[in-house]
């Protein structure tokens, strides 16, 4: 579709913003879509982390406290036989080197003394540091409470320093002792916090978790694990043991879940989401295209059945004026196949290319002017005048030539290059035989009008001239009866003779009234008599000679001499002379006659300074004896259709004008030649009357052709050409 | 040439609006001694012909006609004179130019006498008018017989007029007898009585006498 609709201008800026928006809203969505998924997934991920972190906390709770009731199993263990064992320190040394979280054992009596006190044989001793007395609060409160309680009790948990600036977060079990229904004293163990959460640590876990035991405040009592935590997904959980309450901490190592891997995911998946979204847009596209280039198809099939329906030729040529496209009307016409055409295309691309429609005879012409043509290129001159179009001969492949009307345009490629020239092709050989149709039926009109003219003066004439001389037959008829009668004279016979006598003089002299006014009729004519010149004369005929010359294939040769001479006569009668004579002379050759012999020749000459002599000269077979006697008698014809009146009024109008017709055989002997003579004009204002420019009489000795305008446009010629050659 | 001069003198009338047609035939017709009146149109003719005495004509006539007029033409008059029942006794010769002659044929076909073309042969046109002028004649005389019949019918007596009439059809006598009631004898009696009163000799001649005129 070419970019000139009416309203392209304002439309693409509107449609463009459109475009921008809709792609802008796309990508914007695109976008919301992918924070979306991207923290969804990170959402879901810290939440998974979390639980996780919860899991660990309540599984380490509960492990802790499950370990430290059984240690608490183990110390009453210890002292549950009755008495008291004596061999307790070898039993808890046992304890301790199974249980190395167990860090301490000691037995006070009741009054919390200590009476013995046993370290673990794992690392440092307790209270090196820091002697025991000095941290007994915690776990003398455990022991009150632990007897309060008649049952074990933990105490809070307290920090026993060591050395080399070190310690150990500690917390005490105190198990109430009874013999006897009384107070026995009790036993203390000491457990280290940090290897309690050793205890709970698989090695999974420590590469992934951090326990601790914090205090409600903050602060880290001890911790286990081989990383640090990183405090974002941290879990709390308390473990419950009778007289303390301690607070467990998981702290993952793992950090907050990183974006990096989540984008590369949405990446993808957006990605992805991008490639359906562009593989829709093909699909839609492809579909699209395909309607496209089925409708293309369509308006292809609609175009070649607008050409192959055309009856206008259509043929487009090269630069080299070679063709390269011709529509079915085209080869129809010249009755060529495309193929065919085109054939000269390939064989002759560089020599001189000679389409098979040329007619051999005008294909110099032709070619001179398809030079010209493309000597001119696409230059304005060229193709305004191509537009108008021109009239031409092409040749059928029969060897028929026909007329045709060219109408040629330049041929501009989508560059604006001119590649070479497109013409439409008329074959206007039917219009030319409508139009030839036309002026014979007007040529017959004209002579069918001027016969009827003829016609009704001679009616009339025979209608008057009727009565006289019917009165005149009647009186002399009654005089003969009178002269006759028998029985002798009557008196009153001669008085009647007279009378009849008188009458017949009176109705004769009424005839020769009638016979003088047609005379006078044709005398008036007289006046209208001009000098002019011959060539002015045949000028003017010569339209309606041709058209008879055409039918018959006659050929017409003028020759008016150098300087065509001028008459004085009447016009009008003498173009009726020159029509009827030369008419006579082309029917005289139109049966029995090869083409090539069909000649007529008008020849004018000034033969005398007073009279100019014009010869009608066909190559006929002649005039018969016994008809040359007889030929200039009115109503006399060797035609089914003549009036026999031609030659006669013919020889009237001439003899009328003072000149004289007669005939006899042509100049070399055969057809027949009709000479008649006029008076030449006197030698008194020779430039009075109109005559044709000196061109005309210059051109006009060679032959009919170029009796006509002559002109440099060959193809304006085949108009001749269709004249004098059969067609 | 046998017109009965007891008869009364012919006269040949001339209808054509041209002066020298009309002159010069009158003369011809007069140096043939006959007798011609000449009228410009037909509505001339027409107005002539309402002055005469009817039953009119009283002596031979005949009327030359030209087909071609100003004014009424001469088929138009043609016509008139056919209604008037004037056509066997007036025979009307057509003038016709070339031309015309179609319509002639067909007015002859219609009761003209004749017709002749423009120019015509003088003196062969003269003798058809006396032959039309010898058919007016023929055509007065069988009127007038067939008046003097009317008077003697007349004469007859009743039972003289019954037997004639089954005479003209065509009864024998002993038929006739019959019907009337009568004796064969008394029929040949009143029969000779009829032929005689009727001044004919037969049965025939009394049918002819009898016949309704113009037919």
């Amino acid at each position: 579709m070419p970019p000139n609709a009416p309203n392209p201008p304002t439309q693409p800026p509107r449609r463009r913003m459109r475009r921008a928006l809709l792609w802008g809203m796309l990508i914007g969505l695109l976008l919301v879509a992918q924070s979306l998924l991207v923290w969804l997934t990170v959402s879901y991920e810290s939440a998974r982390a979390q639980e996780e972190a919860d899991g660990v906390a309540a599984e380490a709770a509960v492990e802790i406290r499950r370990d430290l009731l059984r240690h608490m199993q183990a110390l009453q263990a210890l002292m549950w036989r009755e008495p008291m064992p004596s061999d307790w320190r070898d039993h808890a040394n046992e304890l301790m080197r199974s249980q190395r979280e167990l860090l301490h054992v000691e037995r006070r009596d009741a009054d919390l003394r200590v009476t013995g006190s046993l370290s673990t044989p794992y690392g440092q001793r307790l209270f090196s540091q820091m002697s025991r007395d000095d941290l007994d609060i915690d776990t003398e409160l455990a022991c009150l409470t632990a007897r309060r309680a008649a049952r074990p009790s933990f105490s809070r948990t307290y920090f026993v320093p060591l050395p080399g600036g070190q310690g150990a977060e500690v917390l005490d079990l105190c198990v109430p002792l009874q013999q006897d229904g009384r107070d026995a004293g009790f036993l203390v163990g000491t457990f280290a916090l940090a290897q309690l959460l050793d205890g709970v640590q698989t090695p999974r876990l420590a590469r992934q978790y951090e326990l601790s035991f914090v205090e409600s405040d903050g602060t880290r009592l001890a911790r286990a694990g081989m990383s640090r935590g990183t405090g974002v997904y941290v879990a709390e959980r308390l473990v419950d043991l009778p007289g303390v309450l301690l607070q467990l901490r998981a702290d993952a190592a793992s950090g907050r879940p990183s974006l990096i891997p989540n984008l590369a995911t949405a990446l993808v998946l957006g990605l992805s989401l991008a490639l359906f979204t562009v593989v829709l847009l093909l699909v839609r596209d492809v579909r699209r295209r395909a309607a496209a280039e089925h409708a293309l198809a369509e308006s292809l099939a609609f175009r070649q059945a607008m050409e192959d329906s055309l009856v206008t030729g259509l043929r487009a040529r090269d630069l080299t004026g070679a063709i390269t496209y011709v529509n079915p009307a085209f080869c129809a016409m010249v009755g060529a196949s495309a193929v065919e055409l085109m054939a000269g295309r390939v064989t002759q691309i560089h020599s001189q290319h000679r389409p098979p429609y040329w007619p051999p005879e005008f294909a110099d012409a032709y070619q001179h002017r398809q030079h010209t043509l493309l000597a001119g290129g696409g230059r304005p001159g060229g193709p305004l005048e191509a537009r108008e179009g021109f009239e031409t001969v092409f040749m059928r492949k029969n060897g028929e030539r026909f007329p045709v009307m060219i109408y040629e345009a330049p041929l501009v490629d989508g560059q604006g290059r001119h590649t070479g020239w497109m013409s439409a092709v008329l074959d206007i050989s039917a219009q030319r035989r409508m139009e030839e149709l036309s002026r014979q039926q007007q040529d017959r009109l004209q002579a069918t009008a001027r016969l009827a003219t003829v016609g009704e003066m001679a009616s009339l004439l025979s209608h008057e001239l009727n009565q006289p001389l019917a009165a005149i037959s009647s009186y002399t008829a009654g005089s003969l009866n009178l002269i006759d009668e028998p029985q002798g004279t009557a008196a009153d016979t001669l008085p009647m003779l007279r009378q009849a006598l008188e009458r017949v003089a009176e109705q004769a002299e009424r005839a020769g009234r009638i016979i003088k006014s047609v005379h006078d009729f044709v005398r008036r004519r007289e006046q209208q008599r001009e000098t002019l010149g011959v060539d002015l004369l045949i000028e003017a005929v010569m339209p309606l000679v041709r058209l008879q010359a055409r039918k018959s294939g006659t050929r017409i040769e003028l020759d008016m001499g150098d300087k065509p001479p001028r008459v004085v006569c009447d016009r009008t009668m003498l173009e009726q002379v020159l029509l009827n004579l030369t008419r006579n002379g082309i029917q005289a050759m139109e049966t029995g006659m090869p083409l090539a012999a069909r000649v007529l020749t008008l020849r004018v000459r000034q033969t005398h300074p007073r009279w100019v002599s014009f010869s009608v000269i066909d190559a006929g077979p002649g005039i018969a004896a016994s008809v040359a006697l007889r030929l200039f008698t009115p109503f006399f014809t060797t035609r089914s259709e003549g009036m026999g009146l031609g030659l006669s009024l013919c020889r009237t109008v001439v003899e009328q004008h003072g000149g004289a017709l007669d005939f006899g055989p042509g100049p070399d002997g055969r057809g027949t030649e009709f000479r008649f003579t006029l008076p030449a004009p006197r030698a008194t204002s020779p430039h009075a009357a109109p005559s044709l420019p000196a061109r005309a009489g210059t051109s006009a000795g060679t032959s009919a052709g170029s009796s006509e305008e002559p002109s440099a446009e060959p193809s304006v010629e085949s108009g001749d050409t269709a004249g004098t050659t059969p067609v | 040439m046998a017109l009965d001069p007891t008869l009364g003198i012919p006269v040949v009338y001339i209808v054509d609006d041209e002066d020298v047609v009309r002159d010069s035939f009158a003369w011809l017709l007069r140096s043939r001694r006959l007798l011609s009146e000449g009228f410009t149109s037909a509505e001339s003719f027409e107005a002539h012909l309402d002055t005469m005495r009817l039953p009119w004509p009283t002596a031979p006539v005949c009327l030359l006609l030209d087909v071609r007029m100003p004014g009424m033409s001469g088929l138009v008059l043609f016509e008139r004179l056919a209604e008037r029942g004037l056509l066997a006794a007036l025979p009307v010769i057509f003038l016709t130019g070339h031309g015309d002659v179609p319509t002639a044929v067909a007015a002859v076909k219609g009761g003209a006498f004749d017709f002749v073309e423009k120019p015509f042969s003088n003196n062969a046109l003269v003798d058809r008018i006396v032959l039309a002028l010898e058919a007016s004649g023929t055509e007065l005389q069988r009127r007038r017989a067939q008046q003097t019949a009317g008077r003697t019918l007349a004469a007859l007596t009743e039972r003289e007029r019954e037997v004639m009439r089954l005479v003209i059809d065509g009864r024998p006598n002993k038929l006739i007898a019959d019907v009337l009631g009568i004796s064969v004898r008394t029929v040949e009696v009143h029969r000779a009585r009829v032929f005689e009163k009727m001044n004919v000799r037969s049965a025939v001649e009394l049918a002819n006498l009898l016949r309704d005129p113009g037919s």
